[in-house]
């Protein structure tokens, strides 16, 4: 399939475990991929030093059915990997469209190993891109058509054609967008209408051109209904000799093919990112509607906790509001009658009379009082 | 400035009447022997209800208070002005509603015609205090409304990053 990984994780794990091992290892692996792809990887004992990959993906176009369904350049591309490590067997054993003999024992030493297993593993990336690189490599070829140029349909899944529309000096690719939910076509949407206003910035300038639009462009006037029946609109890249031009040519071949990929990975993300602020969001909105029930019941606790401390400190602010002698007196009139109750123990009828008028301390006048004369 | 004003008088209104709606006390039901209903869901018994109460901020905002002796509702309809901020308020709103019982006073499910209902009863009344109960479902308002406002702007903020990124793998 493809995906936004060229290199397949599995596969490359196979080759290096066989690269490593010591020994020879007896191996026969079928491996199934996203996208109906499949790998057969053989390995014997006796044959040290080869080892055979088999792979069958869905190609590209359904209009180019080649015998083997590789086509010759895809066949030269393979082997420019690593033409001494990398042989074609022809013809492929069956059931897969290639098949590869493997000799690591030519492999080159230090990094370039790795670089070359990589190579190798994204071999179904290469089969799959070969078809576009194809055509988009012949983007200033001026071979004529008199009138409209017909759009090109390329499938890899039933449900997600793309055309490619050749006209002077450029190609058009367009992706008919089609997603079930209405809540996914409105983030897609959001989507394209931003990448058209950043390709359209001076900043963007070097980059295709995308239109979006949510009906069929002109270019694909005479297609099948099926086909431009869609949810989520039309989008357009304007590819020119620029984009293609060197290493651009492999960068922009799997930008086109991972487009879709691309698209349903930034909805299904957006859609997890929504939920997880969501998510944060009740926390807050439940915790607020606690802490404001558990708060005033707080405050009130508090408050009452403090009218209990300032009765229980009432007389204490009063007295030491007072002035001194005040005090002073207060305290030797609670001293005597503290000593009067220890000395009068016993409590006899009529006694405190008797002792108020016969037992009560003489009063010695001062200079400073008043004597009243009779 | 003129749309936070009218935002500040619609949020008053419903404060106010929310004030002077929110008496509620406890009322057996009348139907049924030893049950307690919130006669505002039922609506069997005319006399135990008052006069339902809409306050329109504008045609895509509104609020509608209901009230009966023992129990309120309150529905609210939130703007949404493109389809975006539709998608939006919708999932959100139902994410809240079907955990609802963390809440407490929110309804499950709105009233036909609004995007989510509360419905407050005189238990929930004697377990809280009035006049927070009032201070939450308005400021719930006000979140809600700036929540949907960041969601749109992040979604739109990640999209654009994310055309960016796509765009460099053609330079």
């Amino acid at each position: 399939m493809a995906c936004l990984e060229r290199a397949s994780p599995a596969l490359k794990e196979i080759l290096l475990k066989l690269y490593r091992a010591n020994k020879s290892i007896e191996i026969d692996h079928h491996l199934y991929e996203f996208g109906s792809v499949e790998y057969h990887i053989q390995s014997s004992a006796s044959d040290e030093h080869h080892m055979y990959l088999s792979i069958s993906t869905p190609l590209l176009s359904q209009e180019v059915l080649l015998p083997y369904g590789i086509s010759h350049h895809t066949k030269q591309m393979i082997t420019a990997i690593c033409s001494d490590v990398v042989e074609i067997i022809e013809p492929a054993k069956e059931g897969y469209q290639l098949t590869l003999r493997l000799d690591f024992s030519k492999l080159p030493s230090g990094k370039d190993t790795l670089k070359v297993i990589a190579e190798i593993s994204a071999v179904q990336a290469i089969i799959l891109s070969s078809r576009l690189k194809e055509m988009l490599m012949n983007v200033d070829s001026h071979d004529t058509f008199q009138g409209m140029y017909k759009p090109i349909k390329l499938v890899y899944r039933p449900s997600e054609p793309f055309f490619i529309v050749r006209q002077p000096q450029k190609f058009i690719a367009v992706f008919p967008i089609h997603f079930k939910d209405k809540p996914d076509v409105i983030i897609a949407t959001t989507f394209f209408q931003e990448l058209m206003d950043v390709g359209s910035s001076e900043k963007w300038a070097k980059a295709p051109p995308c239109c979006w639009s949510p009906i069929p462009p002109p270019e694909l006037r005479g297609e099948l209904f099926e086909d431009l029946s869609t949810t989520g609109g039309f989008v357009s890249f304007e590819i020119s000799s620029w984009h293609v031009k060197g290493k651009k040519l492999d960068k922009t071949v799997w930008s086109l093919l991972n487009f879709y990929a691309y698209v349903k990975f930034h909805v299904k993300s957006t859609r997890s990112f929504i939920q997880r602020r969501m998510r944060k969001r009740l926390e807050g909105l439940v915790e607020l509607l606690h802490k404001r029930n558990i708060k005033e019941v707080e405050v009130e606790e508090e408050e009452e906790e403090q009218s209990r401390k300032i009765q229980g400190c009432k007389c204490m602010i009063r007295i030491s509001n007072l002035p001194k002698p005040t005090v002073l007196k207060r305290r030797y009139n609670a001293f005597s009658r503290t000593i009067k109750r220890i000395r009068s123990r016993i409590k006899i009828q009529g006694f405190g009379r008797f002792r108020r008028r016969w037992l009560k301390m003489p009063k010695f006048s001062s200079s400073m009082g008043y004597t009243k004369l009779e | 400035m003129v749309g936070a004003n009218t935002l500040r008088l619609y949020l008053t209104c419903i404060r106010n009447t929310l004030d002077a709606a929110m008496c509620l006390q406890n009322f057996p039901c009348q139907e049924v022997e030893r049950h307690n209903k919130p006669e505002v869901e039922l609506k069997t018994s005319p006399e135990l209800l008052l006069n339902p109460v809409l306050i329109c901020r504008n045609e895509a905002e509104k609020c509608l208070i209901e009230t009966s002796i023992n129990s309120l509702r309150i529905s609210l309809k939130v703007k949404q002005a493109d389809e975006l901020e539709n998608i939006l308020t919708k999932k959100f709103l139902r994410f809240l509603s079907m955990r609802a019982e963390a809440f407490q006073v929110l309804r499950r499910k709105p009233v036909q015609g609004y995007d989510i209902s509360f419905l407050i009863t005189n238990y929930h009344c004697e377990e809280m205090q009035k006049h927070k109960l009032i201070d939450f479902i308005v400021q719930f308002m006000e979140d809600i409304d700036k929540e949907i406002s960041e969601l749109k702007m992040s979604v739109n903020t990640r999209g654009r990053l994310v055309a960016t990124e796509f765009l460099k793998q053609f330079i």
